[in-house]
């Protein structure tokens, strides 16, 4: 027989490992459930399949300007991702590799610059890209995030696995610093750039504060100020806004699944 | 193939000096190797050479070509690392053939010489692999294949062989002898290990703290060396050093309780009492000769075909080690009288320079 004390043990472990998980699992199965059904069936506190998904979604498609607000979402967010790896990569690439005697102070001067919540750079954000006439274009909600700190400190913590001695090769081989970078570097650091890819996409997806600072027309919005805007209706459509939300979903679920192994791989270190 | 001539080359990060005026000369075809203890300067000597270390003093000259300020990629050298440094997502034929790739070589030039490398280096069946599916001795293979499709002037190794273990070692140390002599390449070669360059070089070049120490063909260091960290240095097992003084016309040994030797020939007239360094290679005592140490044996090592004697006089602290011919019967414990020629004591001031 079983100590009784380690299985009473064993079973509270178990108690609490449910209440979490059906604590982070529920909302999505609600969020799943609730597309299917109707506003007033959501509010009062259904929670199984209903039958009202195809006119949610119809409803979606007619009263929203998908193709726009995913258009824009997809836009920025694609073309973010790309100029924010690049730049960032570039950035920890440079503070690894070379030497300088102020480089340690720069990076600790750039991680200080972490500490400082996003809220408190708005107001000062907001009149530079006004007074650059950058608001309401796709250029002021992507250039706050480009040059985005911790994804800097993210690759120059992965560049440490990068081996010197290949660098020195491509040197003798007759490389330019850019084609080492290009040629050299980037393919074999494909997995740190996968996991920065996943979680830069799905912060510029997600980004809502800053899009709705410089967001100013509906024809510039994007799907994260698309849901705000429909849940703050005069008498919210619930399920109009849970099909919305299961949409918005997709594209990020569709990425983490593509990228899956390469995360787990850039996440705990690139070079074999 | 191009010789190389290093005129007091000199490098320093800021204040610290870690080159400090080298003068060589290489002559073309010939396998130079670099030793030396850690932190000597040797790689960074050899970047130098290589271009992937800038030069803070001196000059370098390729082939009579002053190359100090000349890329890496146009000095004509080509370089094996000891992490092999081969790109991982390459396969062994592009890894080979990435330099010429990139020189502008047509395609059937790229692979022509790539092939040429993968027969002298027995690589044919490996060429669609990825560096990852090679073992350390194949990877280090596919190194020296990249260095010799790009056909340089000089070639580099920096300690290629210590990541490997010790059996393959030994195979690549003769692969690489082979190779010298079926190129006729220039080579430079960087190793802490001295059976290496014992084995390999034409000539070595010892160095200590960013200064050559001495240079010369691997007996010359061995049988010659000019001061007593050369003669530390080269040879395994390490030869005996004991203080000694001039007294009477012969050596006193005051670590081996006063026992005396006859003074070995010098150019040079020793005062009465000069304090000295006596010299001793383990392997004079094989031998045997006219001087003589009476020794009690502490520990025996039997190799097989030579056994090495660890040898002290009652409880001094100083050891000697002692290479025995037909020593298979010895013990510890056992009294030592171990004989040998005078001649082939090597004698240092106290400075440690040698007296000749």
């Amino acid at each position: 027989m079983k100590n009784p004390l380690a299985l009473i043990g064993s079973l509270l472990a178990q108690a609490a490992l449910w209440i979490a998980a059906f604590i982070s699992v529920f909302p999505f199965y609600w969020m799943i459930v609730g597309a299917t059904n109707t506003a007033n069936d959501i509010t009062s506190g259904k929670a199984s399949f209903g039958t009202h998904l195809v006119e949610n979604t119809t409803k979606f498609f007619t009263t929203i300007d998908a193709p726009r607000v995913f258009g824009n979402s997809f836009l920025v967010s694609i073309l973010g991702t790309i100029l924010t790896l690049a730049v960032t990569s570039l950035a920890g690439y440079g503070f690894e590799i070379f030497r300088s005697r102020t480089r340690d102070q720069i990076f600790a001067g750039l991680l200080l610059l972490l500490s400082i919540p996003f809220a408190a750079l708005i107001v000062p954000l907001f009149m530079m890209f006004s007074r650059a006439g950058l608001m309401n274009t796709y250029a002021g909600i992507m250039l706050p995030g480009i040059a985005a700190i911790f994804m800097i400190f993210y690759f120059r913590q992965n560049t440490k696995s990068f081996p010197h001695e290949l660098r020195d090769a491509a040197l003798l081989d007759g490389l330019k610093e850019w084609q080492i970078f290009l040629y050299i570097y980037i393919p074999v650091m494909r997995s740190t750039y996968a996991a920065a890819m996943i979680i830069v996409f799905m912060t510029s997806w997600n980004a809502y504060l800053w899009p709705l600072m410089v967001v100013q027309t509906n024809e510039m919005k994007t799907i994260t100020l698309q849901l705000a805007s429909l849940a703050s209706a005069y008498t919210p459509d619930y399920g109009l806004i849970m099909i919305a939300n299961v949409l918005a979903t997709l594209p990020t679920v569709l990425v983490f699944f593509l990228l899956q192994r390469r995360f787990v791989e850039g996440m705990l270190g690139s070079v074999k | 193939m191009s010789g190389l001539t290093l005129k007091g080359l000199r490098k320093a990060y800021g204040a610290a000096q870690v080159i400090k005026g080298v003068d060589l000369e290489i002559l073309p075809e010939e396998f130079v190797v670099f030793v030396g203890p850690s932190g000597c300067g040797k790689s960074t000597l050899l970047r130098m050479i290589a271009g992937l270390e800038s030069i803070s003093g001196g000059d370098l000259f390729i082939g009579g070509r002053r190359v100090n300020d000349v890329d890496a990629s146009q000095r004509g050298i080509a370089m094996v690392f000891q992490s092999y440094a081969l790109y991982p997502h390459m396969t062994v034929r592009e890894n080979m053939g990435f330099a010429l790739k990139f020189a502008g070589a047509s395609k059937t030039e790229i692979t022509a010489k790539v092939d040429a490398a993968a027969a002298i280096l027995g690589l044919g069946a490996l060429m669609d692999r990825k560096p990852r599916d090679l073992s350390g001795g194949q990877r280090q293979r596919v190194a020296i294949g990249r260095a010799i499709v790009r056909e340089p002037q000089v070639f580099l190794f920096d300690e290629p062989l210590s990541n490997l273990d010790a059996e393959l070692r030994v195979h690549m140390r003769i692969e690489i002898a082979r190779l010298h002599q079926d190129l006729k390449a220039t080579i430079i070669y960087v190793t802490h290990d001295q059976i290496e360059a014992m084995t390999l070089a034409d000539k070595i070049v010892v160095l200590r703290e960013g200064r050559v120490e001495q240079t010369g063909s691997p007996l010359k260091l061995y049988d010659d060396p000019d001061n007593i960290f050369v003669a530390g240095f080269i040879g395994s097992p390490k030869m005996n050093f004991l203080s000694a003084r001039v007294q009477g016309g012969r050596l006193v040994l005051p670590e081996l309780a006063d026992q005396s030797l006859p003074l070995p020939a010098l150019q040079q007239a020793l005062p009465e009492g000069a304090q000295v360094t006596l010299g001793l290679r383990p392997d004079v005592f094989k031998r045997g000769g006219s001087a003589s140490l009476s020794l009690t044996i502490e520990i025996v090592e039997q190799l097989g075909g030579e056994t090495f004697a660890y040898a002290r006089v009652g409880g001094s602290a100083q050891i000697m080690t002692i290479a025995v011919e037909d020593g298979r019967a010895l013990r510890p414990g056992q009294a030592l009288v171990a004989s040998f020629d005078p001649a082939r004591a090597l004698l240092f001031d106290t400075d440690g320079q040698r007296l000749r």
